[in-house]
């Protein structure tokens, strides 16, 4: 009797401890970054290419689209999440924070006190982008209009308001995020992947994911159920979200300059407006130039073609 | 003769009003399902004429584009309205993948109104030009982009 209470005991502390190490966070130290002054050019087109305002703006603040004061709702299955005011407001946003805090938050989903983000913020896919890249949204971020606006806490159901356990969600699905490496890329492809699985996130939405909430990187853009959920009593989803590869399920009927057109236009091939979500998502990308457009569209084209059902 | 037409009128109304009743037996509110889908797809027409040019599919014609951007206005113009009876959303029985409208449409109804009337504007203001030349064409489907999105971004859901 003594010596299996000695054993589950053990087990417990064992457990724990495996826990304990496995969820730890792992910032990124000043020493990794390059010592370089934000190009806020730069910074700006990454701004649109990661269509931060989409979130980020007040909800409904059409003219006010640069005023990042957080607030909008996303209703999941694991509860509400609320994006937060990421504004350079010394207090009310992230005007206090460094260039290594904003990147650790952007690479590691990270905040400056070491927490761990909810992956509803899409670091695992801005953890592709460069540190150039971040620096010089950073320096961007830091000249729009400041806003007081106080976001109220995500809403969210046990166990997933245990911010710790998201350490095992990282070390289980960050480094095998999905990021579709085509044979022998040119250079417009390889322009075309980092913008979509970088900044764009593109697969936030259009890669199904897991019970707890993980890209499934063998179905990768194939089409996925909406995560969002509509609010009311029924629940009911707000639809599909496309397979965007150039499966016939998907948009293998597009051509690149389809591609291209729609996310400029806002048009697809049959001249069907785009609707829902992607309305934004298209007018962000609409402010890139078209030799960036033009590259989304090349990598989409050489990206696996899947059917949307595909196991 | 004057009795002939009328007669004539009244038994095709009677008839058109026995098929509606027959459509509506087989799905619920197919008949107004497909006929706004139609009068969606005669959007999508004329829009392709117009696009075609715009995109450098085709070549541009002074005739054709004005032809299809007057058809957009006339469209724009139809009262639509019997199209979209209340119930015939998404969420009501048998209707998932048969319609993508969502139940937000019945109750934003002033904002329904306001953007087609913002609809209708653009193309007023593309009809005006679009026999003046390609540029004319291409600077005016961002505004045209616009009124179709004002709808279908609040209002219809995401579809494969």
């Amino acid at each position: 009797m003594k010596r299996t209470l000695i054993v589950v005991f053990g087990f417990a502390i064992a457990g724990t401890g495996i826990f304990y190490v496995l969820s730890m966070p792992d910032p990124l130290t000043a020493d990794q970054l390059p010592a370089v002054s934000a190009d806020l050019a730069n910074g700006e087109l990454m701004f649109w290419a990661g269509g931060c305002r989409s979130c980020h703006a007040a909800p409904g603040a059409e003219d006010n689209e640069l005023t990042l004061s957080g607030g909008m709702e996303l209703p999941t299955p694991f509860g509400t999440f609320r994006s937060p005011n990421i504004s350079p407001d010394p207090d009310a946003g992230i005007g206090r924070w460094s260039t290594l805090e904003f990147i650790n938050a952007m690479v590691r989903g990270l905040s400056p006190q070491l927490e761990h983000y909810y992956p509803a913020f899409p670091y695992p896919h801005y953890q592709n982008m460069t540190f150039g890249d971040l620096i010089d949204l950073k320096g961007y971020l830091d000249t729009l209009p400041g806003s007081s606006n106080r976001v109220a806490e995500h809403a969210l159901a046990f166990p997933y308001s245990l911010r710790r356990g998201i350490g095992l969600w990282k070390w289980r699905y960050l480094s095998r995020n999905a990021v579709v490496q085509t044979s022998a890329p040119s250079a417009e492809v390889e322009r075309g992947r980092y913008l979509v699985n970088g900044a764009g996130h593109c697969g936030a939405c259009h890669t199904p994911r897991d019970e707890y909430g993980g890209d499934m990187p063998d179905r990768f853009l194939s089409g996925a159920e909406a995560i969002e959920i509509a609010e009311g009593p029924d629940g009911q989803s707000v639809g599909r979200i496309p397979n965007i590869t150039p499966h016939p399920d998907g948009i293998g009927a597009w051509s690149e300059k389809d591609i291209e057109y729609s996310l400029e236009s806002g048009f697809d091939p049959d001249f069907d407006s785009f609707g829902g979500t992607m309305v934004e998502v298209q007018e962000n990308m609409a402010r890139l130039p078209a030799a960036d457009r033009a590259a989304i569209a090349a990598y989409l084209k050489s990206i696996p073609a899947l059917p949307s059902d595909s196991p | 003769m004057k009795k002939l037409v009328i007669l004539t009128l009244a038994g095709a109304a009677l008839g058109a009003t026995t098929l509606a009743t027959f459509a509506q037996d087989e799905a619920p509110f197919q008949n107004q399902i497909e006929a706004r889908q139609s009068f969606m797809h005669i959007y999508r027409f004329n829009l392709g004429q117009l696009g075609a040019m715009a995109k450098g599919e085709a070549p541009y014609d002074a005739a054709e584009a004005s032809a299809a951007a007057t058809n957009l206005l006339a469209a724009s113009k139809m009262n639509n309205r019997a199209m979209w009876p209340a119930g015939s959303d998404m969420s009501a029985d048998g209707l998932e993948g048969v319609t993508w409208a969502k139940p937000e449409l019945w109750s934003n109804m002033s904002e329904v109104g306001e953007k087609s009337r913002e609809l209708t504007a653009a193309l007023v203001a593309m009809a005006a030009v679009a026999g003046d030349g390609l540029g004319a064409v291409q600077s005016n489907m961002g505004a045209v982009a616009d009124g179709c999105k004002g709808c279908h971004e609040p209002f219809r859901a995401s579809k494969d």
